[in-house]
């Protein structure tokens, strides 16, 4: 008997209890169910992320990669090209990075006194498409 | 509940194993969203009663949804609820120990110690508006504070038990699962809780 009356006051404790909570469950305030909504889209799109950039064969593994190889030849670029002119010793020999200064700022020269730029481009090419036709002519009579 | 145009803008959100149709792997999404949308209130209030804190309950249960959606994502749906509020759990008590270690350390730092479960409540904080059941309300609030205090005296077993059994319905197994322990473990701290919690309340309820 005295069971019987404690598992029924029990019983109540638990209704109670139960509608009390589902009471403030419903009293949760717009801006925190915003809130819990975008918690719950966040978690859904970064539940994606990582497995995407964890893809072997797929591109987005080959993009940082591709990054990082290129600013580590450029960083091995920019050391060992003065470094080579420098460590010549030889002070007649310019290196290759002077010479590509220089032929730079020849051809972006426009004083009036120097020569065109366009007009020894032009001769280049005037040069390279003889050259290429005496090539295939073979040597004058 | 977020719609899909295309099957692409699914795949963003949710990337698993291509199956063999697209439509199961749009579906499968939905139903993870939409479990989550039905229980993320809920687990809320349960994280923000054992914390005290709704911007750490808000932590823990974003937590949980992301270890759920990654780790267990592509399990049946039924098993979903007890790894989630597993999950969950996990998270309040971890929050816990930090908290006690964080209180431990603090004591030996000089000046205020700002403690936000010391803190005194406002007794504005609880009267409600002048509406028509204003009496009612406050009665329920009141309730429901006493409520939420004797939870948090409980023992953390005891409390998940009664948590996760009375408020948020689940079976004896499944409350078993989500806290990793035996049914007949359960069925104890059940028991115990709801003897605990009459002693507590008895006089008021």
């Amino acid at each position: 008997m005295q069971d019987e009356a404690a598992h029924s006051a029990d019983t109540a404790l638990e209704k109670r209890s139960r509608a009390l909570f589902q009471e403030s469950v419903e009293s949760v305030d717009f801006a925190m169910r915003s809130r819990l909504t975008r918690a719950r889209h966040a978690a859904l799109q970064a539940a994606g992320g990582p497995k995407r950039r964890g893809r072997f064969l797929g591109v987005s593994v080959w993009k940082p990669v591709a990054g990082v190889a290129a600013a580590a030849l450029l960083g091995v670029a920019l050391w060992y090209g003065p470094l080579s002119g420098t460590l010549s010793g030889n002070h007649g020999v310019t290196s290759d990075s002077q010479n590509t200064l220089d032929d730079l700022d020849i051809v972006a020269s426009s004083d009036p006194g120097s020569v065109d730029a366009i007009d020894m481009l032009q001769d280049d090419l005037d040069f390279y498409d003889f050259a290429d036709k005496a090539a295939n002519t073979g040597p004058p009579a | 509940m977020p719609r899909f145009d295309t099957l692409h803008a699914a795949w963003m959100v949710w990337d698993v194993p291509a199956p063999a149709g697209g439509g199961a792997v749009l579906e499968h999404t939905q139903d993870l969203n939409q479990f989550l949308a039905e229980i993320e209130r809920r687990a809320f209030r349960m994280a923000q009663m054992a914390l005290r804190d709704p911007d750490d309950a808000l932590d823990v249960v974003q937590d949980a949804m992301l270890k759920l959606a990654r780790s267990y994502g592509t399990r049946p749906s039924t098993e979903w609820r007890p790894l989630f509020y597993r999950i969950l759990e996990n998270g309040i008590r971890d929050l816990q120990r930090r908290r006690t270690v964080r209180k431990k350390f603090m004591v030996w730092l000089p000046g205020p110690k700002d403690d936000p479960d010391n803190e005194a409540m406002d007794p504005l904080d609880s009267v409600a508006d002048g509406g028509p059941d204003a009496p009612e309300l406050m009665m329920q609030d009141q309730a429901m504070q006493q409520l939420e205090s004797s939870l948090r005296a409980l023992p953390a077993r005891q409390r998940e038990a009664f948590m996760l059994r009375n408020f948020e319905g689940l079976d004896v197994a499944e409350t078993a699962k989500a806290m990793g322990c035996s049914e007949g473990s359960v069925k104890t701290h059940y028991s115990r809780a709801v003897h605990s919690l009459r002693e507590q309340l008895g006089e008021v309820w």
